[in-house]
């Protein structure tokens, strides 16, 4: 039994006694027979270094990403966390607290929150932000969601280029008022949005929504997207925005963005798989009450000092039931406070150099790659940050990017959607610059490339 | 014990240092100016140290299970073990990318096919999803599931009600409205749900019935299986809240119950930390109906190697980035293995009697609206406080001065200014009787007292109201609120 459950001696006997009664059985006696359960099935339990020992065995089969030259990225990023970071988010007065209903016991987390809402403000220079969502692609869903309750129509847009599982992510958040999505198409050149057809789109008056995500699903920037808001008019605009990019980039706000969403888990959260991650939220103060999430406002005590609380909840799931704005309960609050620790300690100068170094080793590896036989490097004439996508004109993605592996290189991710049903599309990879790779890595993953072009394109 | 949490006048972070600089950072060369950022970031330049010192100080202006009892009802705030959090950060789980070929992610894989297995002992349901990110995320998704299953049946057009009970979780109702469903509430009985009500209110339209078991009063639901016949007999399917699933481990299991689908949450049952309000994971569990549609991707095992399966052409496809908060799931399995068959039957039994133990003591100082045999919580009502001009939330705010952590307040709704308690196995007969005696010296305090509390936490009680009619929800607000008030 895990000493975590109280068992001292005599302890159960007395709470028994104290209830009257002879077994704990009683306690079920409201459960019906035929209801009931015997064995689940399950092993016995096991000590703490038992655990330990079987978890580790597992843990060892996987190779972490240390192990390899990694050029993997997307929305999910490998970046070195100073360890400051998880410091303070191992504080366990933060993690093992609930969420701060009781605000004058919870100023710590709940001042955290409203600092991490601030930052995100800073960054995307909108008015509001809420205190986080699940990830940036329920971040993209509630933003739908959104635009749906501020503007009539039934079509919202989205960029051809969205990677696959933010585009089914969508569909999804979409279907529940039977709305549709639809994807917008890239020039084949530069991945450019096709600004004719959005205003075509938006003439027929049912677009109450147009996604653009900054740098697109390709890596790239799209300067269309600058011009966006001038094309679409009062149709709401939302913008996905990589917050590393938002150091270096004009705020989605000066452009015209009325909600900005984003994936934060790049600002100190380990990679972990996939999860958790951080949805990031903002949007003009306008739409305030239309906003889902936790937000936290500023206030003060009866004593008048400073203080914080978790407001608005009039358009919360536990208020307004059926009627509220989100059905969200459980956020993603101690990634929020990763996020505002990793901002404050690298600071904004080192956000900004960083992203420059994460851009000039992208564009070193793309000039690498560029002259390789079979290889289109970048794949669309656009400028880009810290990531590009190549396309293969002959082989596949898997056969190359085995290759690469087998020199130890993780060299970016296919794009693909990868069910079955999905539609055949070109062999394209995302590759990104991550802090851990040094010029020999690029040098490496190149001559790994020309190999690759040299064998004709086999593994 | 007298309890004085930490008051410290901390500034905020940008106040700790002189304003941040406007100037534009250094531009990328390949970045056309345009979109180049003309302003810096207005954040503050700080020094390491300065950083971990105001966020180590506002950790200590907060309450966490680590420093207090914290029996919020329908929360499950149970330890979270520290060996969950060691395993959870080594290297084999935080430093991989869900992006990474399968050959070099085989024991993460496993490990989630392991835990997906326990769980499906532990509900009953033969298939597992581990993608949505918390309670409310799976309900939603579950509901996505129900209504892709009467979609191919023909049936949609016309299923399109949700029924839930009054005493349900906001998360359902809401979830419903957000699948595209219109709800209905069922007013319940002496707190568990009309049977006579449900029948009535079963129809052709009915997509599905919404149910909590043990309920959010603490009370088994105990018609279950007639509920499970009525909901059934009128085409519709049976969804398992399982936010209270820790009262009933090894004793029944949602599918025995009659239920067709279920999410659970590993940020309750299975002791993964609630980090201030999330992260959380949820599961998704489904039987045969349903298990089609469950998101994709699915874990599948063929012969020793672990992969990810796409090919489910019936899935309703991905409701989140990747494949779960895979951090968690870590944590989960742990703490699962570590109990094994015994430790978690003895977890709810253990839940269980604290709880009927607690709400024996706490029923002497207020009635206890409904039977007095409860499962892991129970729910007290602070009607009789009115007297003496005192509310439910005085009391809340009394206790914490106590330096215990008050009950979930205000909910159930059905019961007048409800308190709920929550009691998790982790805590010790010294720590509810504790509670118990905080409890009688908040409750027998002057009604100034009470209204004056808490004196004794970082600060003192919170103007609501006025975060709510003037919102400052960010720095820039405050900023422009100090230009506003300069300004004559």
């Amino acid at each position: 039994m895990p000493r975590w459950i109280s068992d001292e001696p005599g302890e159960e006997a007395a709470l028994l006694e104290a209830l009257g009664i002879p077994s704990v059985d009683a306690l079920f006696a409201d459960v019906p027979k035929k209801a009931r359960v015997g064995r689940m099935g399950l092993g016995a339990g096991r000590e703490e270094p038992e655990v330990v020992h079987d978890v580790d065995k597992l843990l060892d089969r996987n190779r972490p990403l240390s192990h390899f030259a990694t050029f993997l990225g997307g929305r999910i990023a490998y970046r070195y966390a100073p360890a400051a970071v998880d410091a303070i988010v191992s504080r366990s007065e933060f993690y093992t607290s609930y969420t701060p209903y009781q605000a004058e016991a919870s100023q710590g987390m709940l001042r955290a929150l409203f600092e991490f809402q601030s930052l995100w403000v800073e960054l995307t220079g909108l008015d509001v932000a809420n205190a986080s969502l699940y990830d940036g692609a329920t971040a993209a869903g509630e933003a739908l969601l959104l635009c749906r309750r501020i503007h009539e129509g039934n079509r919202f847009l989205i960029p051809a280029s969205l990677p696959w599982e933010e585009k089914s992510v969508l569909a999804n958040y979409a279907s529940g008022p039977g709305l549709r999505v639809e994807e917008i198409p890239f020039d084949a050149r530069t991945g450019r949005l096709d600004l004719d057809f959005i205003r075509k789109a938006v003439a027929s008056k049912e677009v109450f929504g147009v996604l653009a995500d900054v740098p697109n699903g390709f890596g790239h920037l799209d300067e269309g997207v600058l011009d966006l808001k001038s094309i679409i008019g009062d149709v709401p605009l939302v913008v996905a925005a990589d917050p590393l990019s938002l150091s270096v980039l004009e705020p989605p706000g000066e452009y015209g963005a009325d909600v900005v969403v984003g994936e934060g888990q790049g600002f100190g959260i380990s990679p972990s798989f996939g999860g958790p991650l951080l949805g990031l939220f903002a949007c003009r103060k306008e739409h305030l009450r239309q906003a889902p999430g936790r937000i936290v406002g500023a206030t003060v005590d009866s004593e008048g000092r400073p203080a914080y609380t978790l407001t608005l909840q009039t358009r919360e799931q536990h208020i307004r039931r059926s009627r509220a704005t989100s059905n969200i309960c459980t956020n993603q609050s101690l990634m929020a406070l990763a996020f505002v620790v990793y901002a404050s300690v690298v600071g904004p100068r080192g956000l900004a150099t960083l992203q420059t170094s994460l851009a000039e080793k992208a564009r070193t590896l793309a000039t690498a790659l560029g002259g390789i036989d079979g290889i289109q490097a970048p794949r669309f004439d656009s400028p880009y940050l810290g990531e590009f996508s190549i396309e293969l004109t002959r082989g596949n993605s898997s056969d190359f990017l085995d290759r690469l592996r087998r020199r130890r290189i993780l060299g970016g991710h296919s794009l693909a959607d990868p069910r079955p049903t999905a539609p055949k599309e070109p062999e394209r990879i995302l590759v990104a610059a991550t802090d851990s790779v040094s010029e020999k890595d690029i040098q490496r993953y190149a001559t790994t490339a020309r190999a690759w072009s040299s064998a004709g394109g086999r593994s | 014990m007298t309890f004085r949490q930490a008051r410290y006048d901390e500034p905020s972070i940008w106040d700790m240092t002189v304003p941040p600089p406007t100037a534009p950072p250094p531009g990328i060369t390949t970045v056309p100016e345009r979109f180049r950022r003309k302003k810096a970031v207005q954040w503050p330049e700080l020094a390491e140290p300065e950083v971990v010192r105001h966020y180590t100080r506002l950790s200590q202006m907060n309450f966490g299970i680590d420093t207090a009892f914290y029996p919020l009802g329908s929360c499950t705030m149970k330890y979270n073990p520290k060996v969950s959090e060691l395993l959870a950060r080594r290297p084999g789980a935080a430093e991989i990318h869900p992006n990474q070929p399968e050959a070099t992610v085989q024991g993460a894989l496993e490990l989630t096919y392991r835990l997906e297995r326990i769980l499906s002992k532990v509900t009953g349901f033969p298939e597992i999803s581990l993608q949505p990110g918390a309670g409310a995320h799976g309900e939603y998704a579950a509901l996505l599931m129900v209504r892709a299953y009467f979609r191919d049946r023909g049936e949609l057009p016309l299923r399109t009600e949700v029924l839930l009970p009054d005493t349900a979780h906001g998360t359902n109702p809401a979830s419903a409205s957000e699948a595209g469903f219109t709800t209905r509430e069922i007013a319940s009985k002496d707190g568990c749900v009309d049977l006579a009500a449900l029948r009535a209110a079963v129809s052709k339209r009915t997509a599905c019935f919404m149910l909590t078991n043990p309920n959010t009063a603490g009370l088994f639901e105990g018609e279950i299986l007639e509920i499970a016949e009525t909901v059934h007999a009128a085409g519709g399917l049976l969804y398992y809240d399982g936010a209270n699933l820790n009262a009933i481990l090894g004793v029944t299991n949602p599918a025995r119950m009659g239920f067709d689908v279920a999410h659970l949450n590993l940020h309750k049952t299975f002791a993964t930390p609630h980090g201030g309000g999330g992260p959380g994971a949820g599961v998704l569990a489904a039987g045969e109906k349903l298990a089609p549609y469950l998101p994709v991707p699915r874990v599948a095992k063929t012969g020793r190697r672990f992969r990810l399966d796409y090919d489910r052409p019936k899935s309703i496809g991905k409701i989140k980035t990747a494949y779960g908060n895979f951090g968690l799931d870590v944590r989960a399995y742990a703490f699962a293995v570590s109990h094994g068959e015994e430790g978690l039957k003895q977890a709810s039994r253990r839940a269980v009697l604290n709880s009927n133990y607690l709400g024996a003591k706490l029923g002497k100082f207020l009635p206890r609206p409904f039977r007095t045999l409860v499962k892991h919580e129970f729910v007290l009502s602070g009607a009789p406080l009115h007297e003496r001009g005192v509310r439910t939330l005085d009391l809340a705010k009394r206790l914490l001065d106590e330096g215990v952590h008050a009950p979930t307040v205000y909910f159930p709704s059905l019961v007048e200014e409800s308190l709920m308690v929550e009691p998790p196995e982790t805590e010790s007969k010294r720590e509810l009787d504790h509670f118990a005696e905080a409890f009688e010296r908040a409750i027998h305090d002057t009604p100034e007292n009470l209204h004056a509390a808490p004196r004794n936490l970082s600060v003192t009680r919170i103007d609501e109201v006025r975060a709510a009619r003037e919102p400052r929800l960010s720095w820039k607000d405050l900023r422009n609120a100090a230009v506003k008030v300069e300004t004559p």
